[in-house]
């Protein structure tokens, strides 16, 4: 939460900057000056932007996940492992008992 | 229950390999009568196939002709698209015909993997359990890294009580896939059937080092999911070897280790552990009182 809306200001806070320097230098040139040194408040609002969008952004980073492989087969179950579904026998009795579900009851007629 | 959490929770089963039928057609089924065009990109197809499997695991084969209709428009020739108009022919057909419909898919293309292992299961439900094996055999000869294939050939010598040969293939799949504790798991527990309890306490003693190489403190911890499968392997080979020393070595050869009255502790400690928090209160009653009989 508090990431994202230090992600948010940060945004318009660098859109502001860049607007502000544009103005800026469309200023100087309607003026005809030489091109100048930037103000040093559109510079601070830059780098203030960029150190608020860091915090932000790792704030806002999703949860850390572990990384060795022990703590990967802690989170699988034998089922899962164990499931050998290129071999899976899919005709089992299930289809005699889902009668309630409708046609399967039909089909299970046919098929001794 | 949303359509998005319902597909991420589809993805889960698809990467995790996970069969729970019932609770796929349940949340497939609304998924698939809310689209009326094929929405949901690559993992869509990915996504039929998924649920023209579960329909036909619980008989509701119309749903799955419905899905198998739509990926064989899409994918005229697909081996993968044959492999499951050949699980629906195995559900309303007779085996022979559904065998001669894989011979007729091997002889176009002998190398789809999908089928023969399909042509096998067929093999196997029917009953000719020797010709399976010849058959499996012979496919691991050809895909010799398909760990699959290694996990089923020990399942089916595990059922004609073949463990000797059961324990081979699952060396095999060991090989293959070496930092998986559930194939050492189940090579520990052949080994317990088999009668060949050193090699059994070795296997144990692996898997619970695999499961818990992580944790900086394992002892301070109750150990969770199959590190207690795997301690109560332990313990039971402990108990057997120091109440009845074994007279013949073990079939592998495989010494008893000389500090076993100090396993069978550290087991016992361990299993009591595992029991003690809120989850084992069911158990922890008989748990105390078995432990406690010897």
């Amino acid at each position: 939460m508090l990431g994202r809306v230090f992600l948010i200001v940060a945004t318009i806070a660098i859109f502001h900057a860049a607007f502000s320097a544009y103005e800026h230098l469309s200023q100087l040139k309607a003026l005809e000056r030489p091109e100048g040194q930037l103000p040093p408040d559109i510079i601070l609002e830059t780098l203030f932007a960029l150190a608020l969008g860091i915090i932000g952004a790792s704030l806002n980073a999703p949860p850390l996940k572990e990384i060795t492989w022990a703590s990967e087969m802690r989170k699988h179950k034998i089922d899962d492992m164990d499931s050998r579904l290129g071999f899976a026998n899919f005709v089992n009795r299930g289809r005699n008992i889902s009668s309630q579900l409708g046609q399967s009851s039909q089909r299970s007629a046919k098929v001794s | 229950m949303s359509l998005s959490s319902a597909l991420q929770q589809l993805a889960s089963y698809r990467a995790n390999n996970t069969r729970a039928s019932q609770e796929t057609f349940k949340k497939g089924v609304t998924i698939l009568k809310s689209r009326n065009a094929p929405n949901l990109g690559e993992d869509g197809w990915a996504f039929l196939e998924q649920l023209a499997l579960a329909s036909i695991d619980i008989g509701r084969l119309d749903v799955a002709d419905e899905c198998t209709k739509q990926l064989s428009e899409k994918f005229p020739n697909s081996p993968r698209v044959a492999v499951l108009v050949g699980i629906r022919k195995e559900a309303s057909e007779s085996p022979e015909s559904v065998l001669r419909y894989y011979d007729g898919v091997l002889e176009e293309d002998s190398a789809n993997a999908a089928i023969w292992k399909r042509r096998i299961s067929v093999l196997k439900r029917i009953g000719k359990t020797e010709k399976a094996v010849d058959e499996l055999s012979k496919f691991l000869d050809t895909f010799y890294t398909d760990v699959e294939g290694w996990l089923e050939l020990a399942d089916i010598y595990s059922s004609c009580n073949q463990y000797t040969s059961s324990l081979q293939a699952l060396s095999h799949a060991l090989v293959l896939a070496p930092q998986n504790p559930f194939t050492a798991l189940q090579f520990a527990e052949t080994a317990y059937t088999a009668g060949d309890l050193p090699l059994a306490l070795k296997m144990f003693l692996v898997v619970t080092e695999m499961v818990e190489r992580d944790i900086p403190a394992p002892e301070d911890s109750a150990p969770t999911g199959i590190s207690v499968r795997a301690w109560w392997g332990v313990k039971l080979c402990s108990r057997r070897l120091i109440e009845s020393p074994p007279s013949s070595p073990s079939a592998s050869d495989t010494p008893v280790p000389k500090t076993i009255k100090l396993i069978d502790e550290l087991a016992t400690e361990r299993v009591l552990t595992s029991y003690s928090g809120e989850q084992g209160a069911e158990g922890r009653q008989l748990v105390s009182q078995w432990i406690s009989a010897y």
